[in-house]
């Protein structure tokens, strides 16, 4: 039985590392049975999860406004420099 | 002659370079920085665009190049990766450390999603990561990418990614339940 106890160390390395990799079938299933028995880490995982969820969403809503033609400008410039080198 | 098309590009892609670089780096001094080195990179090979595809999409693939290079650069600059270490939050055994154990969150998910206040503590935490964790989980979630594409890119490990990952989100979650729910 011993190999299907994680630390909560490992348990939330693999909550992380689900968000990108497939887990394998075993840490699957220790992942599930160490959530059972712990509350610390099924929060960790709630908020995880939520927090994931927040940064796409400060990610979608904000481009912030630049002076695009200021920039125009200048990259028209560098390539003028450009061009006489 | 070719030059004048490059002008013209200029005026019309900029807009579109930039938001996307923004998209992606979350930094407008260096979104500005990517969108004129790719223009000078265009300048450069100019004579290699034989109009097989569209300006745009050349031009995007030269940015998406030089987004990488970007990332890859923070990457390695060396960070003290060591400074907020492991056992701050787990014990010896790998338990939570009695006064790091998440805790009730007592608010529900949607609400804290649409609160402006705990968006700016988000925020703020992620700002305060170390610039080396900050790549990685702005390459993360910023990019479509996978795991494995972002490892190749970066060069490094996937057992390494996902760690910095994890210790990216423990000190987020930790930054996130000291200043929201502690008021």
């Amino acid at each position: 039985m011993y190999m299907f106890f994680l630390s909560c160390l490992k348990a939330t390395e693999l909550i992380e590392k689900k968000f990108h990799f497939k887990l394998t079938a075993k840490e699957k299933l220790q992942l599930k049975m160490h959530k059972m028995m712990c509350t610390a880490c099924s929060k960790y995982e709630k908020h995880s999860i939520l927090i994931e969820k927040g940064i796409s969403n400060i990610q979608k809503s904000e481009t912030p406004t630049i002076d695009v033609e200021a920039l125009k400008t200048k990259i028209s410039k560098k390539i003028e420099e450009f061009n006489k080198n | 002659m070719e030059n004048e098309n490059l002008k013209k590009w200029v005026n019309e892609f900029t807009n579109e370079l930039y938001k996307w670089a923004y998209y992606k780096t979350s930094s407008t001094e260096a979104s500005e920085d990517l969108v004129q080195e790719t223009f000078l990179a265009a300048a450069e090979k100019l004579n290699t665009f034989k109009g097989d595809s569209s300006p745009k999409t050349w031009l995007f693939s030269i940015l998406n190049h030089k987004i990488i290079d970007y990332y890859r650069k923070n990457v390695n600059k060396p960070v003290a990766i060591e400074s907020i270490s492991i056992s701050t939050y787990f014990d010896e055994d790998g338990g939570w450390q009695q006064e790091k154990r998440p805790k009730d969150w007592q608010d529900k998910e949607n609400q804290l999603l649409d609160n402006d206040d705990f968006q700016q503590i988000l925020q703020k935490c992620l700002d305060a990561l170390p610039e080396k964790w900050n790549t990685c989980v702005k390459l993360k979630y910023f990019t479509e990418k996978s795991g494995e594409d972002i490892c190749q890119e970066l060069g490094i490990t996937s057992t390494n990614f996902w760690q910095i990952g994890h210790r990216a989100k423990l000190q987020l979650r930790n930054c996130i339940e000291n200043n929201w729910f502690k008021n």
